[in-house]
């Protein structure tokens, strides 16, 4: 952002200047505006609010997302307790979600080396049929893996199943295996 | 760039601003009480910002709305239609306090703390986090990826894209889409409009 003028900020512009992504003096232009500009102000709440919302209900384990190694890092350096599952190229392992666990996280190998578009399908043994698709997941090809954390929340209901999990490169409407990958899933004892 | 003092001349601040420090050590309930509901969340949010701390935001406000108060009571404010730089420059002179470890805010807190007004503050909303989640889940996996980690820890762009093989301008635009429907998304009103 070059210049804060009198009129109303883009969300965008207080986003920046929220994430700390601005200048010093855009910071103090920012700053001066949101002295006079209750409206924005309340924009920026908004914007705080959300973020307040985002970050509690990963924690809670409502949502899963991919990320990243550093991510993670980030996870277990605040304290949560992170249960990692790692799996080799088209290798497979035994998972389970402890009743103190914060975050389960898997992490699969994967040459992604030239993939320019990462589909993932699974599919459950106690869901005969069912795809889920997760389409254009983001990947750091340089790690050669994906770290992906499913929702605690939904995995620690699951029953004893397996879940085959397969990486497909997408390019020009054609798709190629990347990976293929079992997840033999029992619930922690006693739960 | 107009001028914080020139933008809020005429503002509601300033009149109240005026009738405080027109009436002295007798003191207006009405406008300080008006003065710290307009001014007092605006504090807060610089706090937040700059502090990072929800209870450091609130002790600021607290600290930067008592010392305006008694500046103007006092006259020692002797220009009340500065009053908004007057606040904003002592919010930004007690965070560089508060960064140094200085304490002089908690005696002035204990000094005209309990004669601030308090009631019908504006407070950031509450949102609902099943909604929250439920919107989540609906976005695109890139968006989703994007803001969960931009948000869980208040992450710039470029940090967030160095960890996805993605460029920080990528990740601007990831973020403003994903933003765009998640509020749409939380908000009924906005999805209305």
């Amino acid at each position: 952002m070059s210049a804060v003028s009198s009129a109303h900020l883009a969300i965008d512009a207080l986003l920046e200047y929220w994430l700390r992504e601005t200048d010093a003096s855009t910071t103090d232009a920012v700053d001066e505006h949101l002295m006079r500009c209750e409206a924005c102000g309340r924009v920026l709440d908004g914007l705080v609010a959300l973020g307040d919302g985002v970050r509690a209900v990963f924690r809670a384990g409502a949502v899963a997302a991919v990320t990243s190694q550093a991510f993670i890092r980030r996870l277990s350096d605040a304290g949560l307790r992170v249960r990692e599952h790692r799996l080799a190229h088209n290798g497979s392992v035994d998972c389970t979600v402890a009743p103190d666990d914060d975050v389960l996280v898997a992490r699969i190998e994967a040459p992604l080396a030239g993939v320019e578009r990462l589909d993932a399908v699974a599919q459950l043994s106690n869901e005969p049929g069912v795809e889920h698709r997760l389409e254009d997941v983001p990947f750091d090809a340089g790690t050669g893996e994906l770290v992906y954390i499913p929702a605690l929340a939904g995995v620690r209901d699951l029953p004893a199943h397996d879940m085959q999990l397969t990486l497909l490169a997408v390019q020009g409407g054609e798709t190629r295996e990347v990976g293929r990958y079992l997840f033999h899933h029992r619930p922690w004892p006693g739960h | 760039m107009e001028t914080l003092d020139a933008s809020a001349a005429h503002g509601p601040e300033v009149d109240m601003a005026r009738r405080i420090a027109a009436s002295g050590a007798a003191g207006a309930q009405d406008a300080e009480a008006g003065l710290y509901r307009l001014l007092a969340p605006r504090a807060r949010r610089y706090g937040l910002r700059h502090l990072r701390d929800p209870h450091a935001a609130a002790d600021l406000m607290q600290h930067v709305m008592a010392l305006t108060i008694e500046q103007l009571r006092s006259g020692r404010l002797r220009e009340p239609e500065r009053v908004l730089s007057f606040v904003l420059g002592a919010c930004r002179l007690t965070v560089m306090e508060q960064l140094r470890g200085e304490r002089r805010r908690d005696a002035l807190l204990q000094r005209y703390g309990d004669d601030l007004p308090l009631a019908d503050l504006h407070v950031a909303p509450r949102l609902d986090h099943q909604r929250v989640a439920d919107c989540l889940e609906r976005l695109p996996e890139r968006e989703r990826s994007v803001l969960v980690m931009t948000f869980y820890d208040d992450q710039p762009s470029d940090a967030v894209g160095g960890q996805l093989g993605l460029s920080a301008g990528n990740v601007r635009v990831i973020r403003h889409r994903g933003l765009d429907r998640l509020r749409r998304c939380v908000d009924p009103q906005r999805r209305a409009s």
